[in-house]
């Protein structure tokens, strides 16, 4: 099942990701808020997580380094801004000072709804700046998108 | 730049299409802004059936021609759309580049997250068969 984006969220502007989970929502709140489950994920298949540190309480640090499959490290630190397990996590990504362009910083609202057996997540992004949707594109997930998509190609080649 | 290429600066006045931002580094942020008002995403869609003039572009709103320009002006200033030659006429024409560039990204944007949230779907499965082993093993 793919990730669906709400473009009539650019009302707003907010970008808005939706996924159903075969999973209960404690399990699932478990997975997005525990260092130890969200590395093992997080960037998807091909990327792993070398540093990922979190302090979940509003104002903690979430402090997470991403390795792209062809080395390139990305640094993305945040703040906590308010937890309600399990239902509901927000954060904002703040400025890495060393890099220039910087990524884009954004509050982010991930909330978990049940339906049923299965766990509603639901991700809305808002980036602090519209102008710094701009860097995105051009060096951000763009490029973490490339690097991963890379990797797979040559993996299907020896498949 | 979108509206940079191949308009003589001379032409900004000649044509009273005001390009406030024609100096703007940021085209991505000014489509979504744009892009973020029902009635400038119908006038798009309109355009998107050939060039209309203004007053033509106003006529399904119930607002001034003042207000429709307003909206002109800031899809104009995103490089959306584009002012004819028509001294008298002025019709606005759809640009079709920095439309996709603003889809360009929210694709790698959702792409970014499709991997991750793939990765998770396959996380979860493992913790619930964990679960369940540990159950099993308490019982």
């Amino acid at each position: 099942m793919t990730a669906t984006i709400d473009i009539s969220s650019l009302d707003r502007p907010e970008i808005i990701i939706t996924r159903l989970f075969d999973a209960p929502r404690l399990l699932v709140w478990t997975a997005i808020t525990d260092p130890k489950h969200v590395a093992l994920w997080y960037g998807g298949p091909g990327f792993t997580n070398p540093v990922c540190e979190m302090d979940l309480r509003p104002g903690g640090a979430w402090h997470h380094v991403m390795q792209a499959p062809n080395g390139t490290r990305f640094t993305i630190n945040s703040i906590f801004e308010q937890i309600v397990a399990p239902e509901r996590l927000v954060w904002r990504t703040i400025k890495d000072p060393t890099r220039n362009p910087a990524p884009p910083t954004s509050v982010n609202t991930i909330t978990l709804e049940e339906r049923g057996v299965q766990t509603k997540w639901m991700l809305v992004s808002r980036f602090d700046s519209i102008v710094e949707r701009d860097l995105t594109a051009k060096m951000g997930f763009g490029q973490m998108i490339s690097a991963g998509l890379g990797r797979l190609a040559e993996h299907m080649k020896r498949l | 730049m979108p509206l940079a290429k191949g308009r003589e600066p001379g032409y900004i006045q000649l044509a009273g299409c005001q390009l406030i931002s024609y100096m703007s580094s940021d085209p991505l942020s000014s489509t979504l802004f744009a892009l973020a008002d029902p009635t400038r995403r119908g006038i798009l869609a309109r355009l998107a059936t050939g060039d209309a003039t203004v007053k033509e572009l106003a006529e399904p709103y119930e607002m001034s021609l003042a207000a429709v320009s307003k909206h002109l002006k800031v899809l104009e200033t995103a490089g959306l759309i584009s002012c004819g030659r028509d001294a008298q006429w002025r019709p606005r024409h759809l640009e079709a580049g920095p439309m996709r560039d603003v889809f360009e990204w929210l694709e790698s944007y959702r792409q970014f997250w499709d991997r991750s949230l793939d990765s998770l779907a396959e996380h979860l499965k493992v913790m619930q068969k964990q679960k369940r082993k540990a159950k099993h093993r308490a019982n």
